[in-house]
Formats: C-alpha cells, structure tokens, sequence
C-alpha cells in the first residue's frame, strides 16, 4: 500500500491561450490530511485538479506522490470525482462500480465485493441491479463517490462533492472523508461551503486567479487575520464606540457592538474603556470564520 | 496491485458486448434479417421453379396446310432428339397464329413442306428447329425422287456426340441468382457497417456528453478506450452476422435452394470477414469525428463526411457494379478502400473478382485501417475532453 504519502503540487502551471488558468502553484496535502480547495468561481480549482489526474497535461511543474513523479500506474490510484458528474445512465449500478473498480486494477471477484460494500454503506443495496439514470440525484450522487472510492484508493481528489447535497448526505460524506483521511490518504476537496471546510478540513488552501493566496491550518490563517472583540455595555453614551485608539467598531446591535483590533492595538485599553463607560455585561473574543478569513485574503491579494 | 487485474481494452470491450447483447434491438436487429432473407429465399425459390422445369416441357406444335405432311417425320426427329413434342392440325393461318400468341402453340408451321415458315413468339427453340429441317430435307428430297428411308437413315446417323461447356455469362440461368444474392450480401454489409459504426460513434458521443469520459480517462489511455470499444461493438455486429448467415445456410439446405455461390460456408466466412474490415475502417472514422462533438443530437452531421463514402459504395454498386462487374470502372473502385468492403465483395459474390484483386484490395484496406488508427486516435485523444463547440478537425489532429 502507498500509504502515508504526500501529494504534492509543485509550481503547475496552465494557459488557455492568453487567460492564465493556474499560475506557478505549489501546494501540499500531508498524507491522512483532509485539505479543503477554496477560490472564487474560475480561480483555477478545476484545471489544478484535472492536472492532479493528468486528465490535462500542465504547462509547467510536477505533480508529486510520495516524493516521486506521478505516473500513469500511481494516476491509477487516484480516487476521482469531477466537477461535471459523469457515469452511465443506462448501466446498472452495481456492474458500474465493479467495472470502474476493474479499471482501476482490481481482481474481477473483489470488484463485485467492492461495489457492494460501498452500495450498502451508502444505503443502496436494493439497486444494484436498476439502471443509474432511475435513481434520484441525490443517490446518483451517492454512487457517483462510491465510484471514487470504490477500488481503495491511495488518495483522493474530489471537485465538489457537497455541491447538490442534501443535509443528510452531507453528514454521510463528510464522515467518508474524514475516515478516508483517518485511513492514511492525503484526500483533496474543493467547496464554496466554507463553513462545512472550516468545520471539516487539518487544512485550508486558498485560491485566487490561478494563485494560491493562502494555506495552512484554519488555526494558522487566522492567525494572520485581525482580532474582534463583542462588547456589551448597557449605560454607555449612545454614540460611544467611535474614536478609541487601536480599535475600529465594526457593528452596533443596540448596546452590543462589535470591534476590531488594529494590528499595534491592544484589545486591554478597549476593555478599559468600555468600563470606563459603567459595568459591562460581555466582553468576548470572536474568532473570524473562514468565510471572513477567505474575503480578508482575497481583499490583501487583489490589493 | 495492477497485476491482478483483467486487461483495460478487454474490459472496455467486454463492456460494450454486455450492453449491446442486452439492448433489445440486438434481437429484434438479428430476427429481422433472418426474417428477411428468409422471405427472400421463399420467394425466389417459388418463383424460380416453373422457368427451372421449361427445359423439359413438352413443345406444342401446330402445322397447317400442306406443311402437315411434315407432322410424322418431325415427330420422329424430334424424339429421336430428345425434344418432347405435340403436334396437331390447325385449320388456317390467322387460329394459328392467334394460339401462339395466346401461348396455346408454341410453334405454327405454315406454308410449303419444302420452305415452311415457323411462326412463334421470341425465337424458334434450336431443338424444334433442326427437327423441322429433317422434315423438310425429307421433304425435297422426296421432291426430286429421293427415298425417304434413305434420308431418315443418313440424317439419323449423324448424331454429333456433345460436349457440354460452361454456357457465356449472359444466358447463364444461375446469373440472375447470383446477381440477387450479391445484392443482398451488399445491402447486409452497407446496413450493418453503419448501424455498428453508428453504435461506436454514439457511444463516443455519450461518454462525453455524461462526462464519464474524465473519470475513465483518469485510469484509461484514450487509444485503449477507443480501441476497447470498437472491438466490442465489432465483435456484437459480427455475432450477428454470423447467426444471420448460419440460418442463412441452414434455410437453404432445408427448402434446397439451387446452389447459388454466394450461400456457401466459404463465401459467408468471406463476407464476415469483409464485414470486420469494413467496420473497423469505418467505425474507427465515426468515432474520431464522433469525438469532435460534445451532443448526441449532432452525432448525425458529424459523422455525415463519413457516412456519405459508406453510402457511395452503396450507390456504386447499383451504378457502377452490378451492370458490369467486370469492367475496368467496377475493378478499380472495388479495389479502393472506402468501396472495397462493399463493391469486392459484390464483385466475389458475381464470381467476377480475380484472385490478384481480391489481394490487392485486402492489403489496401488493411493498411489504409493502420493509418486511420493513427490519425483517428490522435484526433480522438485531443477531443475526447474538450466539450463544448464542436472541435475542428485540424485542431484535434495538431493538438490545439
């Protein structure tokens, strides 16, 4: 097994003419890593990822596995879900998976066993033998992953799988994800559901006009984001809030505002001054989400 | 771990076999044409049997006026030839002639015994002819004082021993059956060429429109997609038409149809085989056009450049082969690739191909396929991923 091995992406690029898709991105999943892609529609993800898969061919740089470059036989090992779903419509489930899992090298008994394993796990036994195009979108989702996994891969690289989820099948392939992860894969995914990446992913890689802006743990990135600080103060002035040195306010909910602390500010001399005010009932630390992290990114990067 | 495995290409093929056995128009497709030819057969074999029997009908003769005393002598020549004949009277010339064009005489023969006239429709059988010139040779002989018996004697005793030879082409009764069932292994070959290598094209066109081809191509090479795939559809079209021609076979040995060339094991493993390279040139050239479009709904127009060469063999046949098979026009074209599946194996099926021609067109045809692998696979692998607006041909065969 090609167990704990990193994918490595190392200075891809690719053009479409004169529009630069990907622009000298390196990037690295650690192996049992669960790494969240997140851009802007068109900022590259989709080319990074068919590079990954050699489903196109880069311009420029090397995509690694475990130090080594990636070929056509560990390519094989590569559990793939494209952006655009793609299985046939009028073939019945069950030989669907088992001949995907025999082109990806398995033995013909042990491709059956597969493909209903992961039918059962998804909840689907009962139609292994109904043609793909008489399921419901959401279950032809379902087989859809099934098919990534479906000859145990050594890594993972999916293109939206939550997009046309429902809450429950959310659940059911986050859990696959993290346990695929767990299992030792370094397993790749692109969202726009940042909450769901924040809440999921050991990594986030951020990326922007073909450029990775951004990666490291959720941790990691907000540490480079500025802090905020809710403050309740019931018998402050109405207008209180403006002027306080290293601090800008950024809401006000009635008596409850929320500011942010300069980067040389001190969140001690906002509290000081907020009781300067009279008693305060909150004083708590937010932590910026992912969302707000990826616009501040974004925001630096365009800057 | 990629050891264990099945081949990739078999594994496609085996892929294509299952669906297609499966689809219910392989059923209705090969019951069909067993049904067809079958009619086909039924029919030629009833309406073939009175003209097969005419050679030993009776010949029915009337002789009118002084030409009846002509009636004994021709009698006798004619059965001592072999011909059978009924003769009788008629009164006048006008009933004569009204029986033969009505077909109840088959010849009236009118007028002196010494220069009688022979009315009959089309031409005077050569049988009833060299009777009546016996007769009428007895007759002058008798007319300048000759014995009869003596006539009798001589001209009986000149039987010349024949020799049977192979009659010219055209008056041929086993042409017209020959010409017929050239024409039916052509129209099977032009139908099933096109049907299966529609097949490969839709098939094409369906792994990109689903997109499926991206995670095949993730673990396939695209030649191994392309070539998997024609040999599976290959192999189906083939099975069909091996079952078409063994009930081909079997129908004609129960209801004995004349031996006609083109129903023999010899000649159907023939057209199977012209069949595969027929479709192998063809179907690798539909799905490299197939491949440049991204909906089934303009598989028809891409493939048409295509399709209008399997069309012209068709249609060369009927203009060019079939009135003459033998000419320098029909060798030619039969010996040209895009033709050759078709038009040679008409021109086998006639008995008009050479043995050289028949080399010759093979070796075109099986070097014409290495090339449109080639270029077909190339073109094929540079537009397989590309969807959208229809690719054009130069960019996916540079790349672009």
């Amino acid at each position: 097994m090609a167990a704990e091995q990193a994918l490595e992406i190392m200075g891809v690029s690719k053009r479409y003419g004169h529009v630069v898709a990907v622009d000298d991105l390196s990037l690295t999943v650690p192996a049992g890593q669960l790494c969240g892609f997140v851009g802007r529609n068109g900022a590259g993800k989709t080319t990074t990822m068919r590079i990954v898969l050699g489903v196109l061919t880069a311009d420029a740089g090397e995509v690694r596995v475990g130090g080594t470059p990636m070929t056509f036989a560990t390519r094989r090992r590569i559990g793939y879900m494209p952006e655009e779903r793609g299985l046939y419509p009028k073939m019945r489930v069950g030989e669907q998976l088992a001949y995907l899992a025999e082109l990806h090298g398995r033995a013909p008994a042990a491709a059956r066993t597969a493909a209903a394993a992961w039918l059962e796990r998804f909840g689907l036994a009962d139609r292994v033998k109904d043609d793909l195009q008489s399921l419901s979108l959401g279950n032809q989702q379902r087989v859809q992953l099934a098919a990534a996994l479906v000859f145990a891969p050594d890594l993972l690289v999916l293109d939206e799988p939550f997009a046309g989820l429902d809450p429950v099948a959310v659940d059911v392939m986050s859990g696959v994800l993290r346990e695929q992860a767990d299992a030792g894969q370094p397993v790749i995914f692109s969202s726009h559901e940042l909450e769901l990446v924040e809440r999921l992913c050991d990594r986030v890689a951020i990326i922007d006009q073909g450029r990775l802006v951004a990666q490291g743990t959720v941790a990691e990135l907000r540490a480079g984001a500025p802090e905020r600080r809710w403050v309740e103060v019931p018998d402050a002035a109405p207008d209180w809030g403006e002027g306080i040195a290293g601090a800008t306010l950024l809401t006000r909910d009635g008596s409850r505002l929320l500011f942010e602390i300069e980067p040389e500010g001190d969140d001690q001399a906002l509290l000081r001054a907020a009781l300067a005010t009279g008693p305060v009932a909150e004083f708590h630390r937010v932590e910026p989400s992912l969302g707000e992290i990826f616009r501040t990114v974004l925001e630096g990067a365009a800057a | 771990m990629s050891g264990e495995g099945r081949p990739t290409i078999l594994l496609v093929a085996l892929r294509e076999i299952r669906t297609r056995l499966r689809s219910r128009a392989f059923m209705l497709g090969t019951g069909a044409m067993v049904a067809l030819i079958a009619a086909g057969m039924v029919a030629w074999t009833l309406l073939a049997a009175p003209s097969s029997s005419s050679g030993t009908a009776v010949a029915h003769v009337g002789f009118t006026g002084a030409a009846t005393t002509l009636e004994p002598v021709f009698t006798s020549a004619a059965t001592t030839g072999g011909t059978q004949v009924t003769v009788r009277d008629v009164t006048d010339v006008a009933s004569g002639t009204a029986q033969v064009t009505a077909g109840q005489l088959d010849v009236l023969v009118t007028g002196a015994p010494t220069a009688p006239t022979a009315i009959v429709v089309g031409s005077l059988p050569s049988d009833i002819e060299s009777a009546l010139d016996v007769a009428v040779l007895e007759a002058r002989m008798g007319a300048v004082g000759m014995a009869s018996a003596t006539v009798t004697d001589v001209v009986n005793g000149t039987n010349v021993t024949v020799q049977s030879v192979t009659p010219a082409a055209p008056v041929d009764p086993q042409r017209d059956a020959e010409l017929a069932s050239a024409v039916a292994v052509a129209i099977l070959l032009y139908v099933t060429i096109g049907a299966y290598g529609g097949f490969v094209a839709q098939g094409v066109v369906e792994e990109k429109s689903t997109r499926i081809v991206e995670i095949l191509l993730a673990t396939v090479r695209p030649s191994q997609l392309l070539e998997g795939k024609v040999i599976g559809v290959g192999l189906v079209g083939l099975l069909q038409l091996t079952i078409v021609g063994a009930a081909t076979l079997s129908l004609a040995a129960l209801i004995h149809v004349a031996a006609i060339p083109a129903v023999s094991l010899p000649a159907v493993l023939g057209d199977l085989f012209w069949f595969l390279l027929g479709f192998l040139f063809y179907a690798t050239a539909f799905a490299a056009v197939a491949a440049t479009v991204s909906r089934q709904e303009e598989v028809t127009s891409a493939i048409a450049p295509v399709t209008v060469l399997l069309l012209g063999s068709y249609l060369l046949m009927f203009v060019a082969v079939m009135p003459d098979p033998t000419s320098t026009t029909s060798t030619v074209l039969s010996l040209l690739p895009p033709f050759a599946p078709i038009l040679m194996s008409v021109r086998i099926a006639t008995g008009d191909a050479l043995a050289w021609q028949v080399a010759l067109a093979l070796v075109l045809m099986v070097l014409s396929i290495a090339g449109l692998m080639w270029l077909a696979g190339r073109i094929y692998a540079n537009s397989v991923l590309r969807v959208g607006k229809r690719v054009r041909l130069m960019d996916a065969f540079r790349g672009q």
